[in-house]
């Protein structure tokens, strides 16, 4: 089944990229899929097309009869897009769609937003602030992302390997926006945009460890409000006192529709830094959900060990070691 | 698998009453589910490209205007030309009882009017359904 779907997918078949998606959300196939993607991202040759692009191949081949289109597989530029929530990530991918798409690049947005920790349920709100562009060359995502597991859906990495395989050049990912801490995009992005607003923290804040440092291109958002200026003049402050100077620090309204071109520009300057999802870090991360899910489950072995521990009956680095001895008994 | 059911839900044409389906997507998401809100005044060309896009297993249209007769056919005709039969369709609003009927006959599950109960809501899209083909 996965096969057929990915071979659907190669052929612009958008249904099947989402069903893939779906179940990349879901935690399913993720070793089927992460084989076979491998292959298509490393052979040569075997990048997939889009419809149009294979067309004028077959068009322009009539002396060569047989041979296949060669398209060097080109990865997609991968921008992450983080910040508080509020602070206006969708409004502002959704300026930048038309922009991307002026370039004639096809682009896929990853949207997360938070799932309830209580129900499981989530309201996903991020498409509608990025208008409904009904062109064949924007494929937007909504994902729930469970809280406390770095501010983005589980195997995102995954799904922007779907989305390259089907054949967009560049790809948002738009995390549920906890704005202080949520590193792990830059793991799976080759650019890192933190959005800031005006009046959202003093010159200590900036000096806080964390998302600032991850940044490589940092947009102080509703510029037009007054003390924007005031904002970006401390962010820059606290960016020169490190090495990371060279981070952009750009001003951009919404609202007065302006800087957007230029953001595009400079995220497009940046190098691609991502390096391929590496088959363990895919694997590892597999055995630390298991793990988690067993944590979850409350095992009454290792609840008796807390018993325990608790009355003062085991030291605490015996009752750690009893517990990972239980937890990875399979 | 108990996963969470993912429901589209979205005005369709010139209608700007949202707080009836703001108030089914907070239910929906108390409920577990995964609402996906794609808000006012979209065109039955957007709303079937959302439903492609979110592999939805549910549309809910909110309609207001009086607009339903023309809108909701043309939904469901765009949803079969992009292969996607297999989501169920819910229609909430004002729709006179006469076309309650027609538009079932058209493939609509469900109509709710005025005064339903969000149990009823959430009742219904969890009744078990055929899998996804």
């Amino acid at each position: 089944m996965i096969a057929a779907l990915l071979e659907r997918l190669r052929m612009g078949d958008r249904n099947a990229l989402a069903r893939l998606v779906s179940f990349v959300a879901r935690g399913e196939h993720l070793a089927e899929l992460n084989i076979a993607l491998g292959h298509a991202v490393n052979r040569e040759g075997e990048a997939p097309a889009e419809p149009e692009a294979s067309a004028n191949a077959i068009a322009g081949a009539s002396g060569s009869a047989g041979a296949s289109p060669s398209r060097s597989p080109c990865p997609a530029r991968v921008v992450a897009f983080t910040g508080s929530g509020g602070v206006g990530k969708s409004s502002l991918i959704g300026k930048l769609i038309p922009i991307v798409r002026a370039q004639s690049k096809k682009i896929a947005i990853l949207a997360c937003d938070p799932q309830s920790p209580l129900s499981g349920g989530a309201l996903l709100g991020d498409r509608f602030r990025m208008g409904s562009p009904l062109d064949d060359g924007i494929f937007i995502r909504s994902l729930a992302a469970v809280s406390g597991r770095g501010a983005i859906a589980d195997h995102v990495d995954v799904m922007i390997r779907l989305c390259e395989a089907f054949g967009f050049d560049v790809i948002f990912v738009e995390t549920v926006g906890s704005g202080q801490g949520d590193v792990a995009v830059r793991n799976l992005a080759d650019v890192v945009v933190l959005l800031l607003q005006p009046e959202s923290g003093d010159d200590v804040q900036w000096e806080k460890a964390g998302i600032l440092e991850c940044a490589d291109l940092v947009v102080i958002h509703k510029a037009d409000l007054p003390s924007a200026d005031q904002t970006a003049a401390q962010v820059r402050m606290a960016l020169d006192l490190s090495s990371a100077c060279h981070v952009p620090v750009l001003r951009v309204s919404t609202k007065a529709n302006q800087g957007h071109a230029e953001l595009w520009e400079a995220i497009d300057a940046l190098p691609l830094r991502r390096q391929q999802t590496s088959a363990a870090r895919l694997l590892f991360q597999l055995a630390a959900e298991a793990l988690e899910q067993r944590f979850r489950e409350g095992d009454p072995e290792v609840l008796k060990v807390a018993e325990a521990w608790q009355r003062g009956e085991l030291p605490t680095a015996d009752a750690v070691q009893a517990v990972l001895r239980i937890l990875t008994h399979v | 698998m108990n996963q969470p059911i993912r429901i589209v839900l979205a005005k369709v044409g010139l209608d700007g009453h949202d707080r009836g389906i703001k108030v089914v997507a907070r239910a929906l998401r108390d409920a577990g589910m995964h609402v996906i809100y794609a808000g006012l005044w979209q065109t039955p060309e957007a709303v079937v490209r959302v439903l492609a896009d979110e592999d939805a297993d549910w549309l809910g249209v909110s309609l207001l205007s009086g607009a339903h007769m023309t809108l909701v056919p043309r939904i469901l005709d765009l949803m079969r030309e992009a292969k996607l039969e297999h989501v169920g369709v819910m229609v909430g609003g004002i729709i006179p009882e006469a076309d309650v009927p027609k538009l079932h006959a058209m493939g609509v599950a469900r109509i709710f009017g005025p005064g339903t109960s969000l149990d009823d809501i959430v009742a219904f899209l969890k009744e078990p359904r055929e899998p996804k083909p």
